[in-house]
């Protein structure tokens, strides 16, 4: 049985369908890329699992439980960490009061033990040590995407929901964001990662989705995707004939 | 100087009080985005709960105050229930009239039960006062920044130093990631009505004896308080204190110096003169209109 | 200003005309006792003033709690005119009128520039110290005690003097009041406020000088409230102080919200019932405001169209409203030169605090050509639409249309301009009809291709024929579906003729159909010579439409050409699709 399995899942924005009858599933263990361009629903799909949006149609199964329509606050506390587009970092909030929140879904959990925890994400992330005390706004994206990536781990989540982890950093950031999501998958955490950038997004994982207008057009390996003219029409358009 | 001091002492009493209103404005407002018109009320509601106590149940100060209190924060879970919830998703303009609406019905609920004639409370120590020198330092002055002090101290602690202050924090940052951390946000916003309206009544309950009870001594003192959380920067905590305090001390000279019955239009004045120079106030909310 | 209103009278008109003429002349006829009299001179003075709130708060969609404020003011005018100055009873009116208009007008331009609850808190400020001074500034108002014996007029040698004559003069003016305000929601000023209350930002865009509306607004509705005050003082002939304070304004305003904030005749049937519901709710005297402050909170929570919404519900679909023949469009200033350069940015950059949205960016845009900008998302391509139409300020570089330096200027200046725009999460004005929005576009300031009225509505006609939805006019915008209002927002643009056409992802959640439709749609622009600048993240489209596509990345321009050589770029494939990092394999 996957951990994740999405059956026929639609959504919507109000009149705007985002999301029509998809299908997908991710194995525990895994690292599956979700892509597409702007607009093809892939972030929707993400809003969909967590509970930010309730689906009209269709299943989420999580570990063999439909979760579809649940709040997030319930969600999360299932295991389904979410790291939204954008990072979210609280920026009122330090670094490490931001990484602690993490752990919100967790009751009971002793003060020692969450700041051992926290600890242990500064361990993960050695980048972000030093910035410990300073206040989430002041941080650069690279970093912030760090904090956020910290933050979502908190929960100790079986699954791993990333929206665009890569999106305004510069491309040696973009590979450092990329070597961590490798290694959350080495210490268990299964990950459904939403990339634009194919390329990466296609180097670390196992099997990728790609979505164009709230569907499924084609699902693969890493390299069979990576060599298939759909995949690249769904971003640089139909005429655009193979080069580089 | 005697005499300055002396006003320098009323003023920041009565800025405290102000200072009190203020910050609960400035928590539902940052936790909410709602700007509550009826804060003022819950200074009013403090302040009749400590008559139903201890003038009409006669019970001591001691046992008078928690139980108003916890009224207080009763009536914040209502009011959150009844005012702010079914509205939460509306835009702004909808929020701030029901709160309005909230102000009215409240005010003239009491108004009804007491009628228009003020109550008085006595002060909380038989003592009047000390006297140091020329200045008299009235006992219930004394309380009133001791107690603000206190409070002050407590939220600081609280806010900065606790996990549940965090993510009240938190929530009022980003109610969307707040909850995908699992931050229960609903509970948040609760507790957010249910301190502020404790605080408010701890403000009437504390002004009650200087001022007499009366229907209208919320307003009184909330538009006072809304003029400081502007002037010291909406939405910010220390604009807040520093705002309530500033015209509390301006509104007592002007009135000293200047003239009695426009007394309470200083306040304003002030504010207008801040809104056309400084809108976003001594500590600065972003005024400025994101596309 | 048009002055002509795009308002149909409606079918009911006639009813409503007897009814008032009734109103007039049954008291006249038939006396009243001295009570019901009273009750409806109130009636009649109070609706003006809410009638006022309607304007500003209804129309405008600004807060306003001072209503009562300035009623005073109008009925202290009177008072002082009439009893100290010894002015004719008309001229005293004018000069309270004057001088709440005027304090309104200053209020307004003082606060109307910052946020809701900035404008609440003004008015409640300004409310609370007009009573301070009315009780205190005893030479003038003599203070609680009040104004004796303010006499009432003669008018045309009819002496007003009895309460009767006096009423009808009322109703004569309220009925004037009323049907000006209802004539001013279909006029170019009243539309102006009604974009501003459901989307100011696109009402900017569109060439509305929403400060300048909103103070005017603001303005009229204390002028309103001015007049209904002076002629409440002349009615009851004693005021004082307390009759114009807080609570009176809360009582406007619940006034106001129970009829329906944005229908005239859902005002007075809202005025009308709380002046008489204390009447009939004797019982509850001591808990009437109690009651209001309810009725405030149920009418937002259950209520928020109030009645008049609420009845209309009922009224059955809209009436077919017959326009007329649709004309061609025409695009573009026939005086124009063919060729050269339209849009010229040169060395844009916009910053926000550290981070570099645009760094240095310089495009170059044809008259006549499609030009799109393209980039990965974060790239800066919606900060440079912004940039474009106003919206931000850049922070170094200009912005050149037809060689004429037009970056800094405001949105409804840029639209004046000639730069007209749509975006992407489609703003349109949600409350209004089809047509209702694309009149607004066509009324934008110095559009020469609809200088009239007459002109204006065929202009608008004519958008909404060439996009394919003439049929709709008369529609709801909110009730149509996403692809519609698409081209409902593309309409309104093109009825103010623009000379520069921004969009910003048109394409953006359309399904295929609605996207080749709108292919074959911008296609004909194009081949009637309009200049578009797009973005869009739908590279099959923007290969269909564009000449030429400029590419960002990180704020900087990457590439920049026509769409084969462009999209082949081995920058833009890698800023695409993204680079294998040397070592991120695992």
């Amino acid at each position: 049985m996957p951990l994740l399995e999405l059956v026929e899942l639609s959504a919507a924005y109000g009149a705007v369908e985002a999301l029509k009858t998809l299908s997908l599933h991710v194995g525990e263990g895994e690292i599956v890329a979700l892509l597409g361009s702007n607009g093809a629903g892939k972030s929707t799909t993400l809003r969909t699992i967590s509970g930010l949006m309730k689906p009209k149609a269709g299943r989420v199964l999580f570990d063999g439980k439909d979760i579809a329509g649940l709040h997030p606050e319930t969600v999360v506390r299932l295991g389904v960490a979410h790291v939204p587009e954008g990072r979210r970092v609280f920026p009122g909030l330090t670094v490490r009061e931001n990484i602690m929140l993490g752990a919100s879904n967790r009751s009971g959990l002793a003060r020692r033990q969450l700041d051992a925890e926290v600890e242990e994400m500064f361990d993960l992330f050695p980048d972000i040590r030093r910035f410990s005390g300073a206040l989430g706004w002041t941080l650069s994206g690279g970093q912030q995407q760090m904090v956020a990536v910290a933050r979502g781990l908190m929960s100790k989540p079986r699954l791993l929901l990333l929206d665009e982890p890569s999106l305004g950093l510069a491309p040696l950031i973009v590979q450092q964001v990329f070597r961590i999501i490798v290694r959350i998958r080495e210490r268990g955490t299964t990950v459904l990662l939403v990339e634009q950038n194919a390329r990466t997004a296609l180097s670390v994982a196992d099997r990728g989705y790609v979505l164009e207008t709230g569907r499924l057009v084609v699902e693969g390996k890493p390299d069979a995707l990576w060599n298939n003219e759909e995949v690249r029409a769904a971003y640089l358009g139909g005429r655009v004939v193979e080069s580089a | 100087m005697a005499i300055f001091l002396q006003l320098l002492f009323t003023g920041i009493g009565i800025g405290a009080v102000y200072s009190l209103v203020a910050l609960g404005f400035v928590l539902i407002y940052r936790a909410t985005n709602v700007v509550n018109f009826a804060q003022g009320e819950f200074a009013m509601l403090g302040a009749y709960l400590m008559v139903v106590t201890t003038a009409d149940l006669g019970l001591p100060y001691w046992a008078a105050i928690p139980i108003s209190l916890a009224g207080m924060g009763l009536i914040g879970a209502l009011f959150n229930l009844g005012v702010y919830y079914p509205l939460r998703h509306r835009s702004f303009l909808p929020v701030v009239i029901s709160t309005i609406g909230a102000s009215i019905l409240l005010q003239n609920s009491v108004l009804v039960g007491y009628g228009p004639a003020p109550e008085s409370l006595a002060g909380m120590f038989d003592f009047p006062g000390f006297q140091i020198g020329e200045v008299f330092l009235d006992s219930q002055y004394l309380l009133i920044i001791g107690v603000t002090i206190l409070l002050v101290a407590f939220q600081y602690f609280f806010f900065e130093h606790t996990i549940l202050g965090k993510k009240m924090q938190a929530t009022s940052q980003d109610k969307e990631m707040a909850s995908l951390l699992g931050i229960p946000v609903a509970r948040m916003i609760m507790l957010t009505f249910v301190y502020s309206a404790i605080l408010g009544g701890l403000a009437g309950i504390l002004v009650a004896p200087i001022l007499f009870v009366s229907v209208g001594l919320g307003s009184q003192v909330a538009l006072k308080a809304f003029a400081a959380s502007i002037i010291g920067g909406f939405g910010d905590v220390t604009g807040a204190i520093v705002g309530g305090l500033s015209l509390g001390i301006i509104e007592t000279f002007g009135a000293a110096y200047i003239s009695v019955p426009y007394k309470d239009a200083f306040a304003f004045l002030v504010l207008f003169g801040f809104l056309l120079i400084r809108p976003q106030g001594i500590f600065g909310e972003k005024v400025a209109q994101k596309a | 200003m048009t002055t002509r209103s795009i308002k149909a009278i409606p079918p009911v008109a006639p009813l409503l005309v007897i009814a008032a003429l009734a109103s007039i002349v049954l008291p006249l006829v038939h006396p009243m006792n001295g009570y019901m009299l009273n009750l409806f001179m109130q009636a009649a003075t109070y609706a003006m003033a809410v009638l006022g709130l309607t304007v500003v708060l209804g129309y405008a969609g600004q807060i306003s709690i001072a209503q009562a404020g300035f009623f005073g003011l109008g009925a202290y005018g009177v008072a002082i005119g009439t009893t100290m100055l010894h002015l004719p009873f008309v001229l005293a009116l004018l000069l309270g009128v004057a001088v709440a208009g005027l304090l309104g007008a200053v209020l307004g331009a003082s606060t109307l520039k910052l946020g809701g609850h900035y404008l609440a808190m003004v008015t409640i400020s300004f409310q609370q110290i007009l009573t301070l001074v009315l009780t205190n500034w005893i030479g003038l108002t003599h203070g609680p005690d009040g104004i004796r014996n303010i006499p009432r007029p003669s008018l045309f040698d009819v002496s007003l003097q009895d309460s009767d004559r006096y009423l009808a003069l009322c109703l004569i003016v309220l009925y004037g009041v009323g049907i000006f305000v209802w004539w001013l929601k279909g006029t170019k000023l009243g539309l102006g406020m009604q974009a501003v209350r459901d989307n100011e930002l696109a009402a900017e865009v569109v060439g509305v000088d929403t400060y300048r509306v909103k103070v005017t607004a603001f303005c009229l509705s204390a002028v309103l409230g001015g007049l209904g005050g002076g002629l409440f003082a002349g009615g009851f002939g004693y005021i004082s102080p307390d009759q114009f304070s807080f609570n009176e304004s809360v009582v406007f305003l619940t006034m106001v919200l129970l009829g329906g904030a944005d229908a005239a005749l859902g005002s007075a049937v809202g005025t009308a019932l709380l002046i008489l519901l204390p009447e009939w709710l004797r019982f509850l005297r001591g808990a009437y405001l109690a009651v209001y402050g309810l009725a405030v909170i149920l009418i937002m929570v259950f209520m928020p169209t109030g009645l008049w919404g609420v009845l209309s519900r009922f009224a059955g679909p809209p009436r077919r409203v017959d326009h007329g023949v649709p004309d061609a469009l025409t695009l573009g200033d026939p005086d124009a030169r063919d060729g050269g350069v339209l849009l010229e940015i040169k060395g844009l950059a916009k910053h926000f605090g550290g981070l570099k949205a645009l760094d240095g960016v310089d495009i170059s845009v044809e008259r006549g050509k499609v030009h799109a900008l393209i980039g990965p998302n974060g790239s800066g391509k919606t900060t440079m639409l912004n940039v474009l139409s106003g919206i931000y300020r850049p922070t170094r570089g200009e912005v050149l249309v037809d060689g004429v330096k037009v970056s800094g200027l405001a949105p409804h200046a840029l639209a004046a301009a000639g730069v007209g725009r749509t975006f992407q999460n489609i703003r349109l004005f949600h409350s209004l009809t089809v047509f209702e929005n694309v009149v607004i576009g066509a009324q934008r300031p110095f559009n020469r291709a609809a200088e009239t009225p007459a002109q204006v509505r065929r202009r608008a006609l004519a958008a909404l024929d060439f996009v394919g939805m003439a049929d709709r006019a008369e529609v709801k915008v909110a009730s149509l579906p996403y692809g519609h209002q698409r081209l409902v927002e593309i309409a309104r643009a093109l009825a103010g003729n623009p000379t520069l056409l921004l969009l910003d992802e048109p394409a953006a959640g359309l399904n295929l159909t609605e996207k080749q439709e709108l292919v074959g749609l911008l296609k004909r622009l194009a081949g009637h010579g309009l200049t578009l600048f797009l973005i869009d993240h739908d590279m099959n489209l923007v290969e269909q439409m564009a000449d030429r596509i400029t590419v960002l990345n990180f704020g900087k321009r990457i590439a920049e050409g026509a769409p084969a050589e462009v999209l082949r770029h081995p920058d833009v494939i890698a800023a695409y699709l993204g680079e294998v990092p040397d070592d991120a394999a695992a």
